[in-house]
């Protein structure tokens, strides 16, 4: 009879089809930094002398709630009153002029740029022969890119609050630039993504570099372009309000007043106009999106 | 010809192409073996041979977007190698490929004005594609290939044979002295693969032009070449006019003994 | 047909210039827009760009900061898989097979996924914090439940898409639709699941960073009090950390992705 071969001479089978090395690693990575982190978390938070899960945080989570709701104070609550309705309407509609006013100045700037800040048409394959000064545009594109939206809105807000005055403006300003970076990041990788037979062919007709781009990667790039630009306009509507907080425009400059003066259930109405706000532009956004395929 | 009316026409110079100890290798691969020949103006050449013998890497190397390891091109009296602008070299050598020439989303139209790219600016390139300018041309141009009804499509949506029509019909308004084929019709059927090389084939001897073309199909390039080249393994096996090639010829060149990359 | 499509693409552009023409409109652009001496103290915050003050006590309010943010990040990424791995499988419907229930239940999860996403973090924490006060489970909630909600939606995607054929061998081998989900699909959707989540992971630092203006402690409190204060040298000694530390995690996202695609 034969013998069965030794099981670990056998090269060890690999059932998962990922390389085991990096993943390994950052597995561990990753272990460690959560048990330390809940650690840090938790540390703190004994700090604070009531833990998260003691009767007192739930007392005063359910005191909170009745405050939102309005109930036991004896005032009438806001969302019961129709001029306060109305008011909030205003805002909110200034809170949608904003956001769109952010996107289209983070589009314009995206749109002037993104062709520039793509590999393969700047510094790859289909770049112009021997010419540096696409390279340094390149560069600097893709630096403005990384600046723009490593600074978070609230911050640019909080800068161009020194230059404007408070108001609807400021607010889509730090809006546009932090996502002309986003924006531009997307777009340029969707050129990356491209055909490069359709180029290359337009190049051979023995047009400009330039020419190039607006005839060939601009319009097979445009598509997506649009799509990217109504999914970023769904994630700004959302931050408007926090951006408002500090620009002082639209519903999150009430947010701010009415968290100061302690109306809970102003703030209750305005979140509930917020959430309106959010769906309506997630449906729009849905809508136009089907336009642009 | 098609022509903007100012123009001298390319077609009067003289346009030998000539290629002088041509090589080309791709890291241990020879993929073209030193090669000298000449081709007069007016000539219709196709180059046959199995895959991988050089026909692609000639053509590339003739349309300037490679650059050879020994030897020149010269074309009308000019060392291409000395062309240093894309629209010089443009105004002697156009290329169509297979598939992909063409982008999708603009229309014919446009896809076809694409080739006086070289003569307009920027800021005109940018107005024409609001206000097409030299519409008549192009329009002209797409009648001449029989898709002058798809003029308005957008490339993406026409068909195989008609992108092809329209990708010639750019080579028609770009108007170069050589025109270069790679394997242009060996995505379409039989039927419209005859159609669309014999509308090639009649460009390039109605206006004098020179024709290059890597062929797929023998019977095709029997058919509509007068000269015909077979590669194999980067060295030319015959360089004959058709009526002198003989089938053993092309037995040898086709056959799988022998031939690199087959075991 | 090819006439309607092309007015559809130039339909959508016309809409969104007409939008945005509107918003211009809506802005007041009354004098006093801009403030002339803002444009010079914007010249100071620029130029201290180049002084940063790097004193070892500023380096380590840094580094402490910068744990700080970390460690919001990652308790609010494990707040939201607990919260988008659940629920992302039941609003994935691959669990039940048809019926009144299937839709009860996906319906639901579908709705509170959405719902936890609507709210951007920083209101969510705004509202934490007026409930329980500046706690940082405050933080973990405000981050992780948002997360959540995109996670589980974007799982309960992955789960869907997952090609049928291996499925519908462990289907005829016996197995129950929550063998299937365990040895079928969850395997097959795990790379782009991973994936997704360290992109996340990427955004979670931002937010965590975004978190602490509201008090909590870690590296945007930290800009916010010296930008307060006025002291701008201090200022971009931590806006370098947190760009330090979004590039850090950035490029160890991006080495996992990479890894996890082939």
């Amino acid at each position: 009879m034969s013998e069965l071969p030794d099981v670990r001479t056998f090269p060890r089978s690999r059932t998962l089809p990922l390389r085991l090395d990096v993943l390994c690693i950052s597995a561990i990575v990753a272990v460690v930094l959560v048990a330390a982190s809940w650690l840090t978390v938790l540390n703190g938070d004994r700090i604070q002398q009531h833990g998260f899960f003691s009767t007192e945080t739930l007392e005063r989570s359910l005191t909170f709630l009745r405050d939102l709701l309005g109930i036991g104070t004896g005032r009438t609550p806001a969302f019961a009153q129709w001029e306060e309705w109305r008011k909030a309407a205003t805002l909110a509609y200034d809170t949608l002029a904003m956001s769109v006013l952010g996107i289209g100045f983070a589009a314009i700037v995206a749109f002037a740029t993104f062709m520039f800040g793509a590999r393969n048409v700047m510094v790859g394959e289909l770049a112009p022969y021997g010419s540096w000064v696409w390279r340094v545009v390149f560069v600097l594109v893709r630096g403005l890119y990384i600046a723009a939206r490593g600074i978070p809105e609230l911050v640019w807000a909080m800068v161009i609050i020194f230059v404007l005055s408070p108001g609807l403006l400021p607010g889509a300003v730090a809006l546009g630039l932090h996502n002309s970076g986003i924006l531009g990041k997307l777009a340029s990788e969707v050129v990356e993504g491209l055909d490069p037979r359709p180029i290359r062919a337009m190049r051979s007709t023995g047009a400009g570099h330039m020419q190039v781009m607006v005839y060939a990667v601009l319009p097979q790039a445009l598509p997506r372009f649009m799509t990217y630009l109504l999914y970023r306009w769904e994630v700004i509507i959302r931050t408007t309000i926090v951006v408002g907080f500090v620009a002082a425009g639209g519903l999150g400059l009430q947010f701010r007043l009415s968290m100061n003066q302690f109306h809970y259930t102003a703030i209750a109405m305005l979140l509930v106009w917020y959430l309106i706000l959010v769906v309506g532009v997630d449906l729009l956004a849905a809508g136009l999106r089907r336009l642009a395929r | 010809m098609l022509r903007a009316p100012s123009v001298l026409s390319r077609t009067n110079l003289s346009t030998d192409v000539v290629l002088d100890g041509l090589s080309k290798r791709y890291d241990a691969l020879e993929a073209l073996a030193p090669l000298s020949l000449r081709v007069e103006q007016g000539e219709t050449v196709a180059l046959l041979g199995p895959s991988g013998s050089g026909k692609t890497t000639l053509l590339l190397l003739l349309s300037g977007q490679m650059e050879p390891d020994t030897g020149r091109i010269v074309l009308s009296g000019r060392d291409m190698a000395r062309m240093r602008s894309g629209r010089e070299r443009a105004r002697l050598v156009g290329m169509v490929h297979q598939q992909f020439d063409l982008v999708p989303q603009l229309s014919a139209l446009h896809n076809v004005l694409a080739g006086r790219l070289a003569e307009w600016s920027l800021w005109a390139s940018m107005v024409s594609l609001v206000w097409p300018r030299d519409h008549d041309m192009a329009v002209a141009a797409l009648a001449r290939m029989g898709v002058a009804d798809r003029a308005d499509v957008r490339a993406g949506r026409l068909s195989g044979g008609e992108q092809q029509r329209v990708a010639i019909a750019r080579l028609l308004v770009q108007d170069p002295a050589v025109i270069l084929a790679d394997e242009p019709v060996a995505s379409l059927d039989p039927a419209r693969a005859g159609e669309v090389l014999a509308l090639l084939v009649s460009v390039a001897r109605q206006s004098n032009k020179t024709l290059v073309a890597s062929m797929h199909s023998v019977e095709l390039a029997r058919e509509h070449f007068a000269r015909l080249i077979g590669l194999r393994n980067g060295e030319v096996q015959f360089d004959l006019p058709n009526p002198q090639v003989t089938e053993s010829m092309l037995h040898a060149l086709y056959d799988l003994r022998g031939l690199r990359g087959e075991s | 047909m090819k006439a309607r499509l092309l007015e559809s693409r130039r339909l959508l552009t016309l809409i969104l210039v007409g939008a945005f023409l509107w918003s211009l409109l809506n802005v007041n652009w009354a004098e006093g827009l801009v403030h002339p001496g803002g444009l010079e103290a914007l010249g100071q915050i620029a130029l201290a760009l180049f002084q940063p003050r790097l004193s070892p006590d500023i380096l380590a309010a840094g580094a402490q900061a910068s744990w700080t943010t970390v460690a919001y990040a990652v308790t609010g990424m494990t707040l939201a898989l607990a919260i988008g791995l659940p629920l992302g499988v039941v609003a994935s419907g691959v669990l039940t097979r048809v019926g009144w229930v299937r839709r009860l239940n996906v319906g639901s999860a579908r709705f509170v996924l959405a719902f936890f996403r609507s709210i951007h973090e920083l209101v969510w924490a705004w509202l934490f914090v007026a409930a329980v006060g500046l706690s940082p489970v405050a933080a973990v909630l405000a981050l992780g439940i948002p997360y959540g909600g995109v996670l589980g939606r974007i799982y309960s995607e992955l789960l869907q898409d997952v090609p049928e054929g291996p499925l519908r061998a462990l289907r005829g081998a016996g197995a129950s639709e929550w063998r299937v989900l365990w040895y079928g699909r969850l395997p097959m959707a795990l790379p782009d699941m991973l994936s997704y989540t360290f992109y996340r992971f990427e955004c979670g630092i931002r937010s965590a960073a975004i978190l602490s203006f509201v008090g909590l402690g870690g590296l945007g409190y930290q800009i916010q009090i010296s930008l307060a204060d006025l002291n701008y040298g201090r200022m971009w000694t931590f806006v370098l950390f947190l760009i330090l530390l979004v590039l850090l995690v950035g490029g160890w996202s991006g080495i996992v992705r990479r890894r996890l695609v082939v």
